[in-house]
């Protein structure tokens, strides 16, 4: 009997001959659930919805901080402002000390980020292929960098630095960068590690046969194949860098040319005046704008390497 | 001789690396390992900082104690409200985080689009910039006043728990931008598994229902579990975190200690996580 009825249940659906009911629901719910338009469109109401929530602040910060006068007093002008006002940009322009602050933010990140790249890429390679004393111990301890909050070691980390006079210089920002520590170091640790521990091995057993020592090996065949890890972690490195507003704060006490995650904090706008008040969240959008502008860019541009650098650090095949 | 060569041989050849891994040995003593140690010691100190050098005094376990029995402002008041919320807010984000992956993984049309949107909350949530989308009602729901359901939550539960619910569908929408760096890690995490897999099942006769529960779910494990560590750690590193607030550079001592107290619950939360995916894993490994 059971065999029966699983050969019926086996029996292929002859197209020509299917009715109208179960033609729909072909159409609707696929040959497989993943292809049916009705999975599709749940898919695309989701995905849109959480793309309208992501893209929102944005759309958001740019309409705010061209609405004039005219358009905030204006009840009717929800998003689109009727004119543009460029008063709001170049007042928070002056604000933020943007050419300074622009210069310190971009150095420090870009400074941090590439010793980041090279130090972490080292670290991450030796978990990954290298035997070295204490292998396991020493994972640990990454593992256990990845997990403690900066707050923990600050205070101590204020102490020293100033034992040896990096109290408001960059220093804090830069140095432990070139160890393969600083802002988030043991997550780009663990990423180089995950990435180079999936690599075939008969890569590096090629060029060591050729007599390549394992330094060559690293820096001439893999880290130049490393190309999907590096752009990940370039940009983690430098956009976290960049938006880092809390070392900065903690290290640079009564340093002049301060970042512009800083600077962001600073720069008060003037709510003594109705204006003032008026323009306070126009401003503030201004000056988000310009602090959130440099990396937005440098994503648009590196977008399609980094989500392909994405896949390919967890790949397999 | 010759034997003494050739071990001297394999010893340098086995750690010749060892200088690869040097500079971040080196760095996790000096950047992580001496302030984590010089940290607990200031906790049990009164530390003074003088024109000629710095002092510190031995106090034991004053901070602690007082921290914990009698001025418990600083941790009840304002950290236990803040732990439920996270208790909430770590599922939400990773289960969250799990959809969106496994969505952005199929083919459809407009994907690149999707994808690329989909990194944009690790650039404008990380900083300060969001505390300014935030002061501005950027991060609430508008539903939740539409159906009024907050006075329903508020009615039917509890005080103690009603707060924490409500604050956390008010900032859901900051719950979803950061969930930015889960998402890629799961995007990672799912392309290790391999097509051939959900070839071979396919043929078996599986549905895709089937498959998700025994081939995608099991597979993408080890990162939901990475995730969560991910998603505990930032939460607890949040900006507007009571907490951290109180970290300054004004009071050495008690400020360490209050960090450590906090720091020993955030292991604590790791340890539970751990402790339930080796429980999960050891159970989906009986029934394989």
């Amino acid at each position: 009997m059971g065999k029966v009825i699983n050969a019926l249940r086996n029996k292929p659906i002859r197209p020509m001959l299917m009715g109208t009911g179960e033609r729909i629901r072909l159409i609707l719910f696929g040959k497989e659930a993943d292809k049916g338009l009705l999975f599709r469109l749940f898919l695309y109401v989701i995905l849109i919805e959480t793309a309208y929530l992501y893209l929102n602040p944005i759309l958001y910060m740019v309409t705010t901080m061209v609405k004039g006068l005219q358009d905030l007093l204006d009840p009717s002008v929800n998003w689109i402002p009727r004119s543009l006002y460029w008063g709001h940009l170049s007042k928070a322009w002056t604000l933020l000390r943007y050419p300074v602050s622009f210069s310190v933010s971009f150095g420090l990140s870009i400074v941090a980020s590439l010793f980041q790249l090279v130090a972490c890429a080292m670290a991450g390679y030796a978990f990954a292929r290298v035997a070295f004393p204490f292998k396991r111990f020493w994972f640990a301890c990454l593992i256990f960098t990845f997990v403690i909050p900066p707050q923990v070691t600050v205070l101590p980390l204020i102490l020293m630095y100033r034992e040896v006079g990096w109290v408001d210089t960059y220093y804090p920002m830069i140095v432990p960068a070139l160890f393969g520590h600083g802002l988030k170091g043991a997550l780009y640790v663990i990423i180089y590690r995950q990435f180079f521990s999936i690599l075939p091995k008969e890569l590096e057993e090629a060029a060591k046969i050729d007599g390549a020592s394992l330094y060559r090996v690293f820096f001439k065949v893999m880290l130049p194949i490393a190309t999907p890890a590096i752009v990940v972690v370039f940009l983690f490195s430098f956009v976290w860098n960049w938006n880092d507003s809390y070392y900065p704060m903690m290290f640079l006490f009564k340093m002049q040319d301060v970042p512009l995650s800083i600077a962001l904090t600073k720069a008060t706008a003037d709510l003594s005046t109705e204006e003032g008040q008026l323009f306070a969240k126009s401003l503030d959008m201004a000056k988000s704008f310009l602090a959130v502008m440099p990396p937005l860019i440098l994503y648009l541009f590196s977008q399609r390497w980094f989500v392909e650098g994405v896949e390919r650090t967890g790949l397999v095949e | 001789m010759n034997a003494w060569i050739r071990m001297k041989n394999t010893l340098s050849h086995r750690y010749e690396g060892i200088f690869l891994i040097l500079p971040w040995i080196v760095g996790f003593l000096l950047f992580v390992s001496f302030p984590l140690v010089y940290s607990l010691f200031m906790s049990f100190h009164s530390v003074r900082i003088t024109g000629t050098g710095i002092t510190n005094t031995f106090v034991g376990l004053k901070y602690y104690h007082s921290i914990l029995f009698e001025d418990g402002s600083a941790l009840y008041d304002s950290l236990l409200p803040f732990l439920r919320q996270v208790l909430f807010m770590i599922p939400i984000i990773v289960i969250f985080s799990f959809m969106i992956a496994i969505m952005l993984n199929q083919r459809f049309w407009g994907r690149s689009f999707f994808r690329a949107v989909f990194f944009l909350p690790v650039i404008f949530s990380s900083g300060n910039v969001i505390d300014r989308f935030l002061s501005q009602g950027r991060g609430q729901l508008g539903f939740l006043e539409q159906f009024s359901l907050s006075t329903a939550i508020a009615q039917y539960l509890p005080a103690s728990w009603a707060t924490p619910i409500l604050s956390v569908l008010n900032s859901f929408v900051l719950i979803l931008w950061y969930s930015g760096v889960q998402i890629l890690l799961f995007l990672a995490g799912r392309q290790t598994i391999s097509a051939s897999v959900y070839e071979a099942a396919r043929i078996d006769g599986a549905n895709p229902w089937e498959m998700f529960w025994k081939i995608t779910l099991p597979g993408m494990m080890p990162f939901v579990l990475l995730n969560t560590i991910y998603t505990v750690v930032d939460l607890f590193t949040f900006p507007g975190n009571p907490i951290l607030a109180a970290v300054n550079p004004t009071q050495y001592g008690p400020t360490s200690a209050l960090i450590w107290i906090y720091f020993l619950i955030i292991l604590f939360f790791l340890g539970v996580v751990f402790l339930l995916f080796a429980k999960a894993s050891r159970s989906t490994a009986q029934t394989r």
